[in-house]
């Protein structure tokens, strides 16, 4: 019965749950920009001599991706570290492989949006962040969660992926996981 | 230049863009790992990290709760686990955790950020119950003996109110003014104000609040024989004045490593169901005002962060009201036109404290310090209508029939030691022990352990013992010349050691589920009753009981919250036969469900059921009956003009809710507010 309430209740979460915590979007909008350029090959990633910084939201969560921008905005002034940036916002339903990004920045959606959106930074070879780390099993590359301290999680198959390096000083501070460990 | 020569250049500038290249890296994670201690702090202090705190706590934000209509501090502790209110003839309402007894006042403590705040007279924080939903940020609530300050000894709960004092780079708080008006003709206004400068911050709150809550109850005390048989027929039935006149100013000023933090509270209300059991007149009242200066110092050393505070706290118990009707009997004495009274007590607390934490051996951090606390009596006064001639004009009988111990004074003086030994990753420990010595019996050592296990991000466990005490309130020792209350300085401190096991399953950022079980053995439990009005260290309560949480939504938009606590127990005094817990709730269910239909306007509603109480051995009356209230809300915010309308109706369904009274008292409990309706205006800046 107690397990069978447990899986409803998360099952309605999967479905329908696109409540945001406001203290780890400001930790996620504060240090995703920053791992970013910890990626040795970032160089290769900029559009017009710019980072494109692309959020992907559902729908409902417009306002949501829009607090986010403007939180980043007011963070960086414009620049990460010596590169100027441009931050988009594009919905799932506009995310395609043609969408300007040099990095992704994932809010919730569904799981084939997740995966549409990670499958999709694979192929660009571009570095996918999630809000959520249960989205790290469809495919995203990195989170960030506040448990006891602040936590940041990779996804192991970015270890070997050929146009992202991360140096190895991140690789050090990072929980490695996997499909099978979420 | 040679061939070698370009060679050799070329591993030059390779080797100065490498360094570069590791400079800036270097600077990156630095400014990560910055932001990472960052947000690490502010999770900690904001109880964002709840789950993985070495005790069990629920945090309430404020902002939430507003929503809701939820007005008051009163109302936001309604909806904590395990929690119950209870009352006495004074209205003095005190929050009752896991059902540890409910007569008591003191066996949880209030902290105004950071400051004790609850009265010497009492030991209980009634007049800052009614302390508007506007002027906090957040409520952390402890269940058992922990607590998140150092030196402060939290018996069965610990509540911690932060204000908008709180102040975060990048989180900075809005300005606001508030306007409310409600049932019982209540008005409210109050503002919250920020200043800041480069070194300083300052924050100031203040609010006023009236009502003229009167509500009917009856037959009073005197239909039990409270002033003897002679009177039973004097008993009276009515509308009880439960209404409220207070104000309050709060300041808090920051600069550079000094904090210094003061609140005056001027809280005056009706005489509720009488100081002698007697229903008073409307204008007959209570003032219990509550004033307090903290001057703090916290400076970080290395791996050393010192924390050195000095405060002063003045309380007062001051009392003016109609204590018997006309024609009472006492004695030989008839007074044909009543008797008055006016009682006046005042306290000072001056307390010093000193704690350094030290965070220099790998995953430690120990902390050392102790509180002196220096308690008095200042200013006594007692003044009756003449007790020999039955005449009822005033007669000072401060020194010849005292209604207190002018001479009152207790001195406490508490060691704290204490080890966050963070084993790995998944487990950290807690242990510590407190020692307390004071000019009356001792608390002496009290030991505390607590375990926190994440196996991964889902999945929490904690176990928890520990011990701790309740000193006797004054009114509990000092007390003299009263019908219903006379004190001891002979009692020894309440005792308890409690075990606890929490299990936390967390589904997303946003969501959880929270199992907790608990035993408490609870020794030398102070009571006294109508028939032997001395208190006594007479009880001992073995309780036991499950709590279980729920944070998260159903749908897109939505926020539920929902929890539910089984408690039962044992009740013996003097060592003799065990019965059920007087007094108890069994069963508690809380909850809020807030739907926002869009960014501005939102519909909520909140729901609480109470099980009904057994009552005390010899007490013949049925049990205090069951109740379900529903409270419901609608929030409209303007984003454009930042301001908020809110419009509450409370307990719809007009419910009869009683708060259990003693046995001989008022026979048919103290009756609370019915249906009531609440209009908010909030604007911010």
């Amino acid at each position: 019965m107690i397990r069978a309430l447990l899986f409803s209740t998360l099952l309605i979460q999967l479905l329908f749950g696109y409540n945001y915590d406001d203290l780890v979007l400001k930790a996620q909008s504060s240090i995703f920009p920053k791992i970013m350029l910890l990626d040795k090959k970032v160089q290769n990633k900029l559009i017009d001599n710019k980072i494109i910084y692309t959020i992907v939201y559902d729908t409902s969560d417009y306002e949501t991706a829009l607090h986010v921008k403007e939180y980043i905005n007011t963070t960086f002034k414009g620049y990460f570290g010596k590169y100027p940036y441009k931050i988009n916002l594009v919905d799932f339903s506009h995310l395609s492989p043609n969408t300007e990004a040099s990095a992704l920045y994932v809010l919730k959606s569904s799981t084939d949006n997740i995966k549409k959106a990670a499958d999709i930074a694979f192929q660009k070879g571009i570095v996918s962040f999630s809000y959520d780390v249960n989205n790290l099993k469809d495919g995203l590359a990195l989170s960030l969660m506040i448990e006891k301290s602040t936590i940041l999680y990779l996804n192991k198959k970015y270890l070997h992926v050929k146009n992202i390096d991360f140096i190895d000083s991140l690789l050090s501070m990072v929980k490695f996981i996997d499909k099978n460990s979420i | 230049m040679g061939d070698n020569g370009v060679k050799r250049s070329i591993r030059l500038f390779l080797l100065v863009c490498l360094a570069v290249l590791q400079l800036r890296a270097e600077d990156l994670l630095s400014s990560i790992m910055t932001d990472m201690k960052q947000f690490n702090e502010i999770a900690t202090q904001t109880k964002q990290n709840e789950h993985y705190q070495p005790y069990i706590v629920s945090v309430f934000e404020a902002k939430e709760l507003e929503k809701l209509g939820v007005s008051t501090l009163k109302e936001a502790l309604l909806l904590v686990p395990g929690v119950d209110m209870a009352t006495d003839n004074f209205n003095n309402q005190t929050p009752i955790f896991r059902g540890s007894n409910p007569f008591a006042y003191g066996q949880s403590k209030l902290v105004i950020d950071g400051v004790l705040v609850n009265n010497l007279f009492f030991d209980s924080y009634s007049e800052y119950l009614s302390m508007p939903i506007e002027m906090i940020k957040r409520i952390e609530v402890i269940r058992g003996p922990g607590s998140k300050v150092d030196g402060i000894n939290a018996y069965a709960g610990f509540i911690n109110v932060v204000t908008y004092a709180e102040d975060f780079e990048e989180f900075e708080s809005n300005d606001k003014v508030v306007f409310k008006y409600g049932s019982y003709d209540y008005r409210m206004g109050g503002f919250v104000k920020n200043f800041k400068s480069k070194d300083f911050k300052t924050h100031i709150d203040f609010y006023y609040q009236k009502d003229n809550k009167n509500i009917s109850s009856g037959p009073d005390g005197l239909s039990q024989g409270a002033l003897g048989p002679a009177n039973i027929a004097l008993s009276q039935s009515g509308e009880a004045p439960l209404w409220l006149d207070e104000y309050s100013l709060g300041l808090d000023v920051r600069y550079k490593d000094f904090r210094l933090k003061a609140r005056m509270l001027q809280h005056k209300q009706g005489s509720a169901y009488g100081i002698n059991l007697t229903l008073p007149q409307e204008s007959d009242r209570m003032k219990l005002p509550s004033y307090y200066a903290e001057l703090g110092y916290m400076k970080k050393i290395h791996s050393f962060k010192l924390d050195i505070k000095a405060g002063v706290k003045y309380n007062a118990f001051d009392s003016k009201a109609k204590l018997a009707p006309d024609n009472l009997v006492l004695g030989s004495v008839v007074f044909p036109d009543g008797i008055y009274g006016e009682h006046y007590a005042k306290q000072r607390v001056l307390y010093q404290s000193t704690y350094v934490k030290y965070s220099g051996v790998a995953k430690h951090t120990i902390t050392i310090g102790y509180k002196a606390r220096q308690t008095r009596t200042i200013q006594m006064s007692s003044k009756l209508s003449n007790l020999a001639t039955g005449d009822a004009t005033l007669v000072d009988y401060t020194l010849t029939r005292p209604f207190f111990d002018k001479d009152a004074s207790r001195d406490v003086y508490t060691l704290f030691f204490g080890d966050e030994y963070n084993v790995n990753t998944k487990l950290s420990i807690l242990y510590g022990i407190n020692y307390e010595q004071t000019s009356y019996e001792d608390a002496g050592f009290e030991p505390r352990v607590s375990l926190v296990y994440s196996k991964d991000f889902k999945n929490i466990f904690k176990a928890i013992y520990s011990c701790s005490h309740r000193n006797p309130s004054w009114q509990e020792m000092f007390t003299k010349n009263n019908h219903a209350r006379v004190g001891s300085t002979d009692l020894k401190p309440e005792k308890v050691t409690s075990y606890e096991f929490s299990y936390i399953r967390n589904f997303t950022n946003e969501s959880y589920l929270q199992s907790d079980v608990f035993y408490l053995v609870n020794k030398n439990q102070i009571y006294n009753s109508a028939t032997d009005p001395v208190y006594r260290n007479s009880a001992k309560t073995d309780i036991y009981g499950v709590e279980l949480e729920y944070k998260g939504h159903i749908f897109a938009n939505d926020k539920v919250y929902a929890n539910y606590t089984y408690l039962d127990g044992r009740y013996s005094t003097d060592g003799g036969k065990k019965y059920n817990l007087p007094n108890v709730s069994h069963h508690l269910a809380k909850g809020y469900y807030i739907y926002s239909f869009s960014g501005t306007l939102s519909l909520g509603s909140t729901l609480k059921y109470v099980s009904s109480k057994d009552r005390a051995k010899g007490d013949a009356r049925s049990k205090v009956k069951a109740y379900t209230t529903v409270d419901t809300s609608l929030n409209y915010k303007n984003r454009h003009y930042n301001y908020t309308v809110n419009v509450s109706l409370k307990n719809i369904f007009d419910t009869d809710v009683r708060y259990p009274s003693p046995q001989n008292t008022y026979v048919d409990d103290y009756a609370q507010a019915r249906r009531t309706f609440l209009l908010t205006l909030k604007k911010s800046f």
